[in-house]
């Protein structure tokens, strides 16, 4: 009885913990936590280490934190300073989520609502969107860009990221639209709202939840893009990762500044990824498992 | 009839900006790239293109650098990927109990996800480094000797891979971790009045249902790790001797270090061909999914 409880228990859903299956299984997923975590120490550490301590061997545990690096990234270091990427990489997130999140839930909301020839093939067609590898459209993008005269602007960025993350917003809001009891905007109907004005007025209120989660997902999305950042901007409208990219010309000696810019580029991040992880595997599935 | 011409006239408004979006940054570079592989296509030269037809790929075919970046990119991903699915896999059963306190570990494990992956790339350079890294610490804290983790061929690739592993397994667990809870319990009832034993139990019920979201996660994480390139570019540059030389890597490299556009467009329409094929098996998954609910 006591075997097939355990074996039961290890196949099927949650259920009570059995001694020593139970210890054991918190060993492991401690283990399996603290090496998920590890990394995050190491920069945040290094990012407050003095130079000496950097380069330390054996590792040193126990510092005295400095802000030397972050005030030298910020400030002093090479030139342009980090604030300059900082405020790039924000401006850019901010106005492609926008953009993506508004013109993705309106595409949405007639993907949950209306029915029209080639919707089902024109609804995959955009999820598979999604798959597309920027390596391999960075040669034409970077033509196109060049020929409109967009390169090192911020416009440009903002336009390939809307479409990068166009493929999520649709696909989630659609989902959360099509979860909206139709009585409602049918009562809207009858009382005399147009069909743009219920998209606007009703649903969208509606769906607010799903909105500021697949808001939060695009905007780490576009934080985090490296590829179109580096190739199509150099200083105008450069961001985060292309300042990270510069380590490799700083002779791999400048840890401290980099690893307290990185710390600036990761830690916004952790504080939104807590904010959607209800929602995190169903937007990073599309849906497919929630 | 009003209504009607109302009905279609808002569809159109709403879905014409995203697809006009789509289609000049997704469907036109896709045209472009195909024209621009046609040609000898050098950047910053004052002379125009010039049309040579399939030469390029021509030329591929029988390029070592080529073969060597397929080979590297195929060894990165299946490694990668096969790793992440079977730790991911084990931890989720793992994670699947009501135990006190799990569900916090389980939400602290999804914190790699998300993180920039330049900034993973530097950190891990960082741990990996011969002189100073705390992985090489570790080493020689169990009796080994340093170990030039990133330039040394085999090394520098499972390095890589390693990394790839460290950012994605969470991932992973957590798509089955949710596929897992939900299973229904009538089944696992039912399973159990048929007098089906533990492991019977695994391979005909567990393993059977989960098969959507293997398949689903197997073809996300395929397509992300081929298409990656922040962790080469960070931790090996390609090196040693092209030992980590991914296909994204060459592509780059060939374009906008060598600036041979036309190369490079050759190598990314192909590269858009199988990526095609693997998100098409995508489409198909969640096709018949929304045709079965």
């Amino acid at each position: 009885m006591t075997v097939a409880l355990i074996r039961n228990k290890e196949l099927g859903p949650g259920s009570p913990a059995a001694w020593p299956i139970g210890t054991l299984r918190y060993l492991v997923a401690a283990i399996f936590t603290g090496f998920c975590l590890f990394p995050f120490y190491v920069i945040v550490t290094t990012a407050l280490k003095t130079e000496t301590a950097i380069f330390a061997w054996p590792p040193v545990w126990n510092f005295k934190p400095t802000l030397q690096s972050f005030y030298n990234a910020l400030f002093v270091f090479g030139g342009r300073s980090a604030v300059f990427y900082l405020i790039n990489s924000m401006v850019i997130s901010v106005v492609s989520t926008f953009l993506a999140v508004v013109l993705g839930a309106m595409a949405a909301y007639a993907f949950a609502r209306f029915s029209f020839a080639g919707k089902g093939h024109l609804a995959f067609w955009i999820l598979s969107t999604r798959f597309a590898p920027p390596v391999a459209f960075i040669v034409p993008i970077y033509l196109m860009v060049q020929k409109v005269g967009l390169l090192d602007s911020h416009i440009a960025l903002i336009l390939i990221y809307t479409a990068m993350n166009l493929s999520l917003v649709i696909w989630i809001l659609r989902g959360f639209f099509a979860e909206i009891p139709i009585e409602i905007e049918e009562a809207a109907l009858v009382d005399g709202y147009s069909r743009l004005q219920i998209f606007w007025r009703v649903a969208v209120p509606l769906v607010r939840p799903g909105i500021v989660s697949t808001a939060i997902l695009s905007a780490i999305f576009s934080w985090n893009e490296f590829l179109y950042a580096m190739v199509l901007t150099q200083s105008r409208a450069a961001t985060l990762p292309v300042y990270l990219a510069g380590f490799s010309n700083s002779m791999g000696l400048a840890w401290g500044e980099y690893m307290a810019v990185g710390t600036m580029a990761v830690l916004p991040i952790l504080v939104f990824t807590f904010a959607v992880q209800k929602h995190l595997v169903r937007g990073l599935t599309f849906g497919a498992v929630k | 009839m009003k209504l009607a011409v109302e009905k279609r006239r808002a569809t159109w408004v709403l879905i014409a900006p995203a697809l006009a979006i789509l289609l000049a940054l997704n469907l036109f570079p896709i045209v472009y790239a195909l024209y621009i592989s046609a040609h000898y296509w050098m950047l910053a030269r004052p002379q125009p293109p010039r049309f040579v037809a399939l030469s390029n790929y021509k030329e591929l075919f029988f390029d070592e650098r080529f073969r060597n970046a397929v080979l590297v990119s195929l060894k990165f991903v299946a490694l990668a990927v096969g790793i992440e699915l079977l730790l991911g896999f084990g931890l989720a059963f793992v994670f699947n109990a009501r135990l006190r306190g799990i569900a916090t570990l389980r939400k602290l494990t999804l914190l790699p996800s998300l993180v920039m992956p330049l900034v993973v790339g530097l950190v891990w350079f960082y741990m990996f480094n011969e002189n100073f890294g705390i992985v090489n610490w570790i080493w020689v804290m169990l009796g080994g000797t340093r170990v030039p983790f990133l330039t040394q061929g085999t090394l520098a690739l499972l390095s890589i891979v390693a990394t790839d592993v460290w950012q994605w397994t969470p991932f992973v667990m957590l798509v089955f971790y949710a596929a897992l809870q939900a299973l229904p319990e009538y089944v696992y009832e039912a399973a159990r009045i048929d007098g089906l034993s533990g492991a019977q139990i695994f391979f005909r019920v567990t393993l059977p249902l989960l098969r959507p979201a293997i398949l689903i996660v197997l073809i996300i994480r395929a397509v992300d790790a081929l298409r990656s390139l922040e962790l080469v570019f960070m931790m090996t540059k390609g090196g040693p001797a092209g030992d980590t030389e991914v296909l994204p890597w060459y592509l780059y490299t060939t374009g906008f270090l060598s600036l041979d556009l036309g190369y490079a467009a050759a190598m990314a329409v192909l590269m858009l061909a199988l990526v095609t094929v693997l998100s098409q098996l995508f489409v198909r998954q969640l096709e018949s999914r929304e045709a079965a609910s």
